[in-house]
């Protein structure tokens, strides 16, 4: 298995040189290899978020490089990170983040709005993965109009779209109930299964425990205290 | 351009999604584009039916001048016009104004025969006899009197005069017959006592129309003491009075326009918290900034079109359909019979285009920089709550 | 000083534009100090944000420029009633001194800022910016002529007096009249033709060369070939292209073509032409940029295309000047 992303020396601080300077990870070092299935875990403020967020190409480092399929991408104008986070990288968030006013198929084609892709096979690409998580018949109701579990469904589809090489899961279980929660650990094994690198930040015992969790990561302070591969 | 109109379909269902707000804005835009677009139309209409008249009116009007002012005209002056080579017919005319203290405004008084551009439009016909005359729809509605009613007047020597109404002027008649009285030229000199060997000015008809200014001047030469008018010179300063006068209005309306423009400022900046967290949904997404502000683009394009089209639509129905109640006494105004025809409905595309300057150009340059501001929306701000 | 609706939507337009300059050009002073792309502090990234800002000011300024240009002529065609003696906007621009100078100032700002946002887009593209600098200094030095142009229409409009007799383009460009203008209507027909159509005949030869070779030399060549070919284009259609649309012998109006009375017929025409002129110039222009290993691959993709839009905006030019002169009836030359 080869690294899929490489953390080198990885510093982000937030609010540099002013009275509220925080430190949110300093001189970390990481790698992840394809096809992982890693569980982030650690208490808040530990910097899971932050880590994540660094990961998923959605902010830069203060200081330290990362490597993402070899090519060093911490530098890179926001520009072309969003386009690598768009091609790359799939998003469950923990409050699902769905537009809430528009309907389950249009949520589903927004990652794809900014590409050449053709209208159609947007929607062809979002009724198949609709189907795959049993939303087919819902295709033209409104997000308001689903349950927490369709709506998480829904989440987990859109962050498929783009068939992306990883799925970047932030506590995902948080306001799920127990059968919930192991329908979506169901579901990411499956991904995993398929070649799916996926990366879970939780401090749900109930995943951090789970038999797919192939490598557990704790965060205190900004520093790696344990990685442990079960 | 896929991309552009993928993003213009996700604008369109966001803006339809947010009905009310979004209503709001263009219901107040689209009401000043209508005040704007009125006074524009209406000058235009008005720009048009003056200029329309003066199509038929004489090629040079020539005055005497006594002290400075405008006086009466001797009728041999013709004969000395008529000499001049190129000059096709002479005529003079005879006319005045009146004041009438009923209705407070000012008419103008006409001899028959004297313009013969007002002729073809007479309902009943022109007066024959000596207590007979026409009027203009202005003055009919202000009196009230139909054809067969009487008319009553002062004469110049104070006594009171009554008149038959045999002739109207139809509603599509133009603005310059709205307030006149046609009467015989014998009853008008008798009435103002203007002596039979003067009239109030003479008019003069040129074969070709290139020598219509070297003609003038060949009179002012011959006669030193009259000044000769052009058609020309009419029509330019009808022009540069209307423009002086929508320019003014504009001017005015701007107020509204820069009042709207803050409004607009406001409503860009001040997003809701729904909106702001859908647009760090759409970065954390993979939208890059410069998608966003493409849909803020294409937002503040389909506002100000969708406002645009109803606000023409709105100007026109209030200056060509009602006739422009709330703007037709800052505009005409030379007289107190204001003209109460309908004016005749047309879309000159500059006029349009200019509007469309005015407002559109100002209103997206208001939203360019709230615009960015939601666009550079952190992408991991939707991780961090 | 005339108020007219027109004079006011330019005027009002004019300063928006310049205020936008000025936010545009204060931004860029702070990018030109403060740049540093290897940097990943967080003002670098706010300065990275910046380029947006101001990037969207300047197509904002681009499009608004060129509806101000249409507007200009339109609104001097609109006004020449004003003017006793003035039959259509040439008149009106005549009417003082400074009419002809806002409209070459706008024309230049129109081919400026067009070059920016072209060049801004393909440096966006790449993922070092290496123009970050450039352009920001290119900006700063267009920010006064955006000042120039809204203080010579200024001046120009304030400066009319409705009651000057003018010369129209009847005497402007009637064989009689004095200066440049007068001299290219003056010129014979058959020599102004062979100039004309040899010129074209040259960018067209350059043009057909680039899109077949890649060879160097015929960039830089192909930026003076549509210099020349713009210039001598408007020249000839003052001299002899617009007595063919007008079919009349002494009509060399360049703007009455815009009126309704001709169907329009000199939007597409001018369109062609500053195409043909812009994108004639681009491959020119960017020859020095390819220093530039992001930049040389960028415009490497766009260079065919700029190319094939010069052609077709040659072509459509070529079509509309050149229609009435093979199958009208109208005719010239012989005479």
């Amino acid at each position: 298995m080869a690294g899929l992303l490489k953390i080198d020396q990885l510093t982000k601080i937030f609010n540099r040189h002013r009275p509220d300077e925080t430190t949110a990870l300093s001189d970390l070092s990481l790698t992840i290899l394809q096809e992982e299935c890693i569980a982030l875990t650690g208490p808040s403020g530990s910097g899971k978020t932050t880590l994540l967020s660094l990961l998923g190409c959605m902010s830069r480092p203060t200081s330290g490089n990362i490597l993402f399929q070899g090519r060093n991408i911490s530098r890179l104008p926001e520009r072309f990170l969003a386009q690598i986070r768009r091609d790359s990288f799939g998003f469950i968030f923990q409050q699902y983040n769905l537009l809430r006013s528009h309907t389950v198929l249009e949520n589903l084609m927004l990652p794809l709005y900014p590409t050449d892709r053709q209208w159609k096979e947007i929607r062809r690409r979002a009724l198949e993965l609709l189907e795959r998580f049993q939303l087919g018949n819902m295709h033209s109701k409104k997000i308001t109009q689903l349950s927490g579990g369709e709506q998480q469904r829904v989440a987990i589809a859109r962050a498929l779209m783009a068939d992306p090489e990883v799925i970047i899961a932030d506590e995902p279980t948080a306001h799920l109930d127990e059968q919930l929660s192991a329908e979506l650990l169901d579901i990411l094994a499956t991904l995993n299964g398929e070649g799916k690198t996926i990366i879970i930040a939780t401090h749900d015992p109930f995943i951090y425990a789970a038999d797919i969790i192939q490598r557990r990561i704790s965060l205190q302070h900004g520093h790696i205290t344990a990685d442990t591969m079960p | 351009m896929r991309r552009l109109l993928k993003i213009l379909d996700f604008t369109l269902s966001s803006l339809l999604k947010r009905k009310y707000k979004n209503f709001a804005l263009i219901a107040v835009y689209a009401f000043t584009i209508a005040v704007l677009g009125s006074v524009l139309f209406l000058t235009q209409a008005l720009k048009y039916e003056a200029t329309g008249s003066l199509e038929t009116a004489p090629d040079i009007v020539v005055q005497r001048i006594f002290a400075g002012r405008h006086d009466l005209i001797p009728v041999n002056y013709a004969e000395t016009i008529r000499r001049l080579p190129g000059v096709k017919s002479v005529s003079s005319r005879v006319w005045g104004y009146y004041y009438d203290s009923l209705i407070k405004a000012n008419l103008t008084f006409l001899a028959s025969g004297s313009d013969r551009q007002t002729l073809d439009l007479l309902e009943g016909r022109l007066p024959l006899a000596d207590d007979e005359c026409s009027i203009g729809m202005g003055i009919q509605s202000a009196f009230g009197p139909a054809i067969g009613d009487s008319l009553a007047l002062e004469d110049s020597a104070g006594a009171t005069k009554t008149f038959q109404v045999v002739g109207l002027f139809r509603a599509e008649s133009n603005l310059l017959t709205n307030d006149l009285v046609i009467f015989q030229e014998q009853t008008l000199r008798a009435f103002f006592n203007i002596d039979s060997s003067l009239a109030t000015d003479l008019i003069v008809e040129v074969y070709n129309p290139r020598e219509t200014k070297t003609l003038a001047k060949k009179i002012k030469y011959h006669l030193a003491d009259t000044r000769p008018i052009t058609r020309d010179e009419i029509l330019h300063t009808y022009e540069t009075l209307f423009n002086w006068r929508s320019g003014m209005m504009l001017a005015v309306a701007t107020g509204a326009l820069i009042a709207f423009c803050i409004l607009a400022w406001d409503k860009a900046t001040g997003l809701s918290a729904e909106e702001k967290r859908e647009i760090g949904i759409l970065k954390a997404l993979g939208w890059e900034t410069a998608d966003v502000l493409t849909v803020k683009l294409w937002e503040g394009l389909v506002i100000s079109l969708t406002s645009l089209l109803i606000g023409l639509i709105g100007a026109w129905v209030h200056v060509f359909v009602f006739g422009a109640p709330a703007l037709t006494p800052l505009l005409k105004g030379w007289s107190v019979l204001y003209p109460d025809f309908a004016y005749t409905a047309l879309i000159d595309i500059y006029q349009v285009f200019v509007l469309a300057m005015l407002t559109v150009g100002p209103y997206i340059a208001c939203t360019l920089i709230p615009a960015w501001k939601t666009a550079v929306t952190d992408p991991d701000l939707v991780m961090r709550g | 000083m005339i108020l007219h609706p027109g004079i006011l939507a330019l005027l009002s337009l004019s300063a928006v534009i310049f205020i936008i300059m000025l936010v545009a050009g204060w931004h860029s002073l702070k990018l030109i100090v403060y740049w540093d792309a290897n940097s990943s502090s967080e003002r670098q990234l706010l300065l990275e944000r910046k380029t947006w800002l101001i990037s969207t000011l300047l197509n904002y300024t681009l499009t608004v420029q060129i509806f101000s240009l249409l507007l200009f002529v339109f609104t001097a065609d609109d006004i020449h009633r004003l003017f006793i003696g003035a039959m259509c906007a040439t008149g009106s621009l005549n009417a003082n001194l400074v009419g002809w100078l806002v409209l070459l100032v706008k024309g230049v700002l129109l081919f400026m800022a067009s070059f920016w946002v072209v060049f801004n887009q393909l440096d966006q593209r790449t993922e070092d910016a290496p123009l970050t600098r450039l352009k920001y200094i290119g900006l700063l030095l267009m920010t006064p002529l955006f000042a120039l142009d809204l203080y010579l229409q200024w001046r120009y409009f304030s400066g009319l007096q409705p009651e000057v007799i003018t010369s129209c383009c009847g005497s402007l460009f009637s064989a009689e009249g004095e200066g440049v203008a007068g001299d290219l209507a003056g010129m014979p027909i058959g020599q102004a033709m062979t100039l004309f159509f040899s010129v074209a005949g040259f960018y067209l030869l350059v043009l057909l060369a680039c899109l077949r070779t890649r060879r160097v030399i015929f960039r830089p060549l192909l930026f003076v070939a549509s210099v020349l070919m713009f210039f001598i284009s408007l020249g000839a259609v003052v001299a002899f292209i617009s007595l063919y649309i007008y079919q009349m012998p002494s009509h060399h109006c360049p703007f009455d073509m815009l009126q309704a009375n001709y169907g329009y017929i000199g939007y597409p025409m001018y369109i062609g032409l500053y195409c043909a002129a812009l994108f004639g110039m681009l491959p020119g222009l960017a020859q020095p940029l390819r220093k530039y290993i992001g930049l040389r691959r960028e415009i490497d993709l766009v260079e065919r295309q700029w190319l094939l839009k010069a052609l077709g905006g040659m072509v459509v030019f070529l079509l509309i000047a050149c229609w009435q002169m093979i199958f009208g009836s109208f005719k010239l030359l012989g005479y």
